[in-house]
């Protein structure tokens, strides 16, 4: 019964190579782009690996599918790929980043069509939020080193950690391969070493993009290409007659004025078309916050077309791309024994947020008689691995211990 | 006026004597009756007894059986809570670990 009607509901399935990501061509007067998916869950996914094969936000794809683990979801269990993106109301002009959606779109004209690459971002944080406004980018750097700011060393220094006056490129350096410097002082779009991050309030204020995508983003912007960010977690736009409305959770202290703008707006089109709009469903979508362009009104009546709503069904890839790789045991290595838990969850859990730290540190689950512990390893020698025990106590707050090689014979 | 006197107290010990014939036949048929009546009175007490024993056991388990649905739903609740809990600890430590 729920194959068959989930038959009814999502389309015969495609190869994931065929799902558009990145790249969309913006037809006239049309303002949604992309098109939803669904695949299927396998055994070991994660919400985030999942996120970044198909160049997704971590905030995305947990607000398409609430109630689904993060770390754990179940296998199985099919998700929605929010591939589907209604266009900032703002000039389509250059590079263009909504802070609310968390995610960049750059125009770029081609004859007389007008083209969109679009890629997922990490943000600032509520304390050190991304600034809004106009401003350019005046200058780029491939392989950037990293003048660290003196705010981010007091904040390393009372964890206890001494950050270099500078870090140079490697894994190390949080700004990953390429950097692009704007004309804001101080405020970066670059790469990162912690691809996890991506759809996170994470940043000091610069924009951060998977290393796959800024590399896209750098090889395709010039200099004195005009930057825009704007803040709007209410977006309605149309595509073929039908008006749709997307909705994502506001950041920190914008959601009444927000709501209150695409309120008024909506009222301007419900005039304007002399038909009174389903209130009902707009503050259901509104409420609901899934990120997702739904569609709330016919604009040309029976123009509405139901195959373009149904989401494409995509086979599960044989690997994700970017997936961290967890290296084979080794008897002679060092290891850090970073947690002992009862339930399996738990476990699984807590390995999967230490495979996905930035420098990577890889983690797996050793199931015993009556308990799950989580090990992190192999390291090469005892430096590493009481390093990889620092991180896991300085940025998890995991008390790491230290297990010497096995000594043979 | 004593013939009439005479007639109506003939009459008098007839009508007493014709009574007391009834009263003793009928006071042993009522006794039975009473009998049979206060055995059945007893057989219904004893029925109505067993009845609502048997519904005070009935509730007694039925609201053994809620209270141990309800445990458990709070259980399951509470297990559930703490799973919430748990993975939304992971995820703000996770968020953490992804500043710079």
């Amino acid at each position: 019964m729920k194959s068959a009607q989930e038959k009814s509901w999502f389309s015969p399935s495609h190869p994931e190579g065929e799902v558009e990501r990145n790249e969309f061509s913006v037809a006239r007067g049309d303002d949604v782009i992309g098109r939803l998916a669904s695949i299927r869950l396998e055994k070991g996914d994660t919400l985030p690996d999942i996120a970044r094969h198909f160049s997704l936000g971590v905030n995305a794809i947990s607000a398409a599918n609430p109630g689904v683990d993060v770390w754990v979801p179940e296998a199985g269990e099919r998700i929605i790929l929010p591939l589907s993106f209604i266009l900032p109301d703002t000039p389509r002009k250059g590079i263009v980043v909504n802070l609310a959606t968390m995610r960049l779109f750059q125009f770029k004209e081609d004859g007389r069509s007008l083209l969109v690459s679009t890629y997922p971002v990490g943000v600032g944080t509520k304390e050190r939020p991304t600034p809004t406004g106009q401003m350019r980018v005046v200058r780029k750097a491939t392989r950037p080193t990293w003048h660290v700011p003196a705010s981010i060393s007091d904040d390393h220094r009372k964890k206890g950690n001494i950050l270099p006056a500078t870090v140079p490129p490697g894994p190390q350096n949080p700004l990953g391969e390429y950097a692009l410097y704007l004309s804001k002082s101080g405020y970066l779009i670059h790469g990162t070493n912690k691809p996890a991050s991506i759809g996170l309030n994470a940043t000091n204020g610069c924009m951060r993009l998977y290393p796959e995508n800024v590399k896209m983003l750098f090889n395709d912007t010039p200099v004195n290409t005009p930057v825009t960010i704007v803040n709007q977690p209410y977006l309605v736009g149309q595509r073929n007659g039908v008006l749709y409305l997307e909705a994502h959770t506001p950041q920190e202290g914008s959601g009444a004025s927000e709501l209150e703008k695409i309120n008024e707006k909506l009222r301007t089109i419900e005039k304007k078309a002399a038909r009174t709009l389903d209130w009902r469903k707009i503050k259901e979508v509104q409420t609901e916050a899934r990120g997702i362009p739904v569609p709330i009104f016919e604009i040309r009546q029976g123009s509405e077309n139901d195959a373009a709503k149904k989401p494409i069904e995509v086979e599960h890839p044989d690997t994700l791309y970017g997936r961290p790789e967890i290296p084979e045991l080794k008897l002679d290595a060092w290891y850090v024994l970073a947690a002992d838990v009862r339930d399996e969850i738990d476990a699984l859990r807590i390995a999967a947020v230490i495979n996905h730290q930035g420098p990577h540190i890889p983690a797996r689950v050793f199931s015993k008689s009556n308990s799950y512990r989580v090990i992190a390893g192999p390291f090469n020698d005892i430096n590493e691995a009481k390093e990889a025990a620092k991180r896991l106590k300085m940025d998890l707050d995991i008390d790491g211990i230290v297990i010497e090689p096995v000594k043979e014979g | 006026m004593k013939k009439s006197h005479l007639l109506i107290s003939m009459m008098l010990v007839l009508v007493s004597t014709l009574m007391g014939c009834a009263t003793s036949g009928e006071l042993e048929k009522v006794q039975a009756q009473q009998k049979l009546i206060d055995a059945k009175a007893e057989q219904a007490l004893q029925d109505a007894q067993a009845a609502k024993a048997a519904a005070d056991a009935a509730k007694l388990k039925a609201d053994e059986v809620t209270t141990r649905a309800e445990n458990a739903e709070k259980a399951a609740l509470e297990r559930e809570r703490i799973a919430d809990e748990k993975a939304k600890r992971a995820d703000a430590a996770f968020q953490k670990s992804m500043l710079k």
